[in-house]
């Protein structure tokens, strides 16, 4: 687990992720609640933004690594490509569960009104999951950091307005209703109104299910091994 | 005025940089596109269409971040990468300063009318003030730049400055209230209203088109006062910064 103890290790040595992955979701759970919308409190409608941001933070290690060749050093060292890419995502999931856990628990310590918060924990943790096969995906059609890192904020701020986390969909038209399902987005706004309203399990399974199903098909388009 | 020939170059420069115009150009013409596709001609009670506020406030958040053409040029140009260089040239370095300061709002102020044009022609929205709007748009830009070299000046790394200069664009976003309303206390009233620059613009662009020019004129000469305030900062701490490198 070298890889793994590594990964954690330089993942928390930047300065500015330190403060983004402890000051940042802690800051969330204290944004106040809406009248009408959204159904839970802002921070926590915003919160599948930041796990996308965070995600994309967090895997542009991989990227770096590509870029300066370690992937190559790596290639031609006793330990298998495989290997390497799971250790590296496993000490990202341990933080982004970490942080989901953060948000969701502290905000049951303080109060917010979260309907049911292990169910919650659950979508986010789904999410995070979703983020990370996604920003893998990304990174791999990128070679420098900055770009790969400044386009992929553009597109999050797309796909959070067409998915629905940062406008009601109730005022879309149409035809941007049936386009918002095919972004994961829209899934974990279903999944955070779910849990408002109390819906059926069936239908909170189908969500995570769809959000486990975008997992899948990003890591498989990431996970190939490029070497420069 | 042999800096006049240098002006050509770095407004060249300035327009390849193909990450800058992706994200100050063509991530605003999309998303004001999307919001008139979601708004779908929506009217307010007095006639005014909803894309209205949007369009004003986002042509006004990407001015917030036109200064980072100007950091990073002025940071390659005279204190890192070209110090050397530039040093060696029979140019003021002042002057050449400045006129990147320049090209840099002007550039930035070009993106901005090019997304007021676009949303007049292709999404037909009527901006009624255009020289109104545009001399805000142009304080926006001069303020954004002067904040980002003060960070640059000010701080030791350049990256730490960089993130305070995101720092300040989405805090102001944040602190004008365009995500979420911010919480009743004085600081925030205040910081969503005359203590900040992009409310004080959006604040002077609408009092304008209400005919309340002298309610628009006193927002207007707020942003003004805190630019040649912070311009004056930047040229002590940028004049200190440039003496303490000197090698």
């Amino acid at each position: 687990m070298t890889v793994f103890k590594f990964s954690l290790k330089r993942s928390f040595s930047n300065k500015t992720n330190l403060l983004l992955l402890t000051l940042f979701p802690i800051a969330f759970i204290f944004f106040p609640e809406g009248e009408y919308w959204p159904v839970l409190p802002y921070g926590y409608q915003y919160f599948g933004i930041v796990l996308l941001f965070i995600s994309i933070r967090l895997t542009t290690i991989i990227l770096v690594d590509r870029a300066k060749g370690v992937v190559k050093r790596l290639a031609v060292a006793p330990i298998s490509y495989g290997s390497y890419l799971c250790q590296n995502l496993l000490a990202f999931s341990v933080i982004l569960v970490m942080q989901c856990a953060i948000v969701v628990y502290g905000g049951v310590l303080l109060g917010v009104e979260l309907y049911q918060p292990h169910w919650l924990m659950l979508l986010y943790v789904s999410f995070s999951f979703t983020s990370l096969a996604i920003a893998l995906a990304w990174i791999s059609i990128f070679r420098s950091k900055e770009s790969a890192f400044l386009i992929y904020m553009s597109l999050v701020t797309l796909l959070a307005i067409l998915g629905g986390l940062l406008m009601p969909l109730q005022i879309f038209p149409e035809a941007l209703i049936r386009i918002a399902v095919l972004f994961p987005t829209y899934w974990l706004n279903q999944g955070m109104s779910w849990i408002a309203s109390e819906g059926s399990v069936g239908d909170f399974i189908l969500i995570n299910g769809v959000l486990w199903l975008y997992t899948i098909i990003f890591m498989i388009l990431g996970s190939t091994r490029k070497i420069h | 005025m042999r800096v006049l020939s240098t002006v050509k170059f770095t407004l060249l420069r300035m327009l390849r940089n193909f990450i800058v115009l992706l994200l100050l150009l063509i991530v605003p013409i999309v998303l004001i596109s999307l919001f008139s596709l979601i708004l779908s001609g929506a009217v307010t009670d007095t006639g005014e269409p909803y894309l209205k506020q949007p369009a004003v406030s986002l042509v006004l958040c990407f001015q917030l971040f036109g200064g980072s053409t100007v950091m990073y040029m002025i940071h390659s140009e005279l204190f890192t990468e070209h110090r050397a260089r530039m040093q060696m040239l029979p140019i003021s370095l002042t002057m050449y300063a400045f006129s990147i300061m320049l090209c840099g709002v002007v550039y930035s102020v070009m993106l901005g009318v090019i997304l007021m044009t676009f949303t007049q022609f292709v999404l037909g929205l009527i901006w009624e003030h255009w020289l109104w709007t545009i001399y805000l748009i142009t304080l926006m830009a001069i303020l954004s730049s002067v904040v980002y070299l003060v960070f640059m000046f000010a701080v030791k790394v350049y990256k730490t400055a960089e993130r305070l200069s995101e720092v300040y664009g989405i805090g102001f976003i944040l602190l004008a209230g365009l995500f979420f309303p911010m919480p009743d206390h004085a600081f925030f009233r205040f910081m969503g209203s005359y203590g900040n620059p992009l409310t004080l613009s959006t604040i002077a662009i609408h009092e304008m088109s209400m005919n309340n020019t002298s309610k628009a004129w006193f927002a207007a000469n707020i942003l003004l006062a805190a630019t040649i305030i912070l311009f004056l900062v930047m040229m002590v701490v940028g004049r200190r910064r440039f003496m303490r490198d000197r090698v």
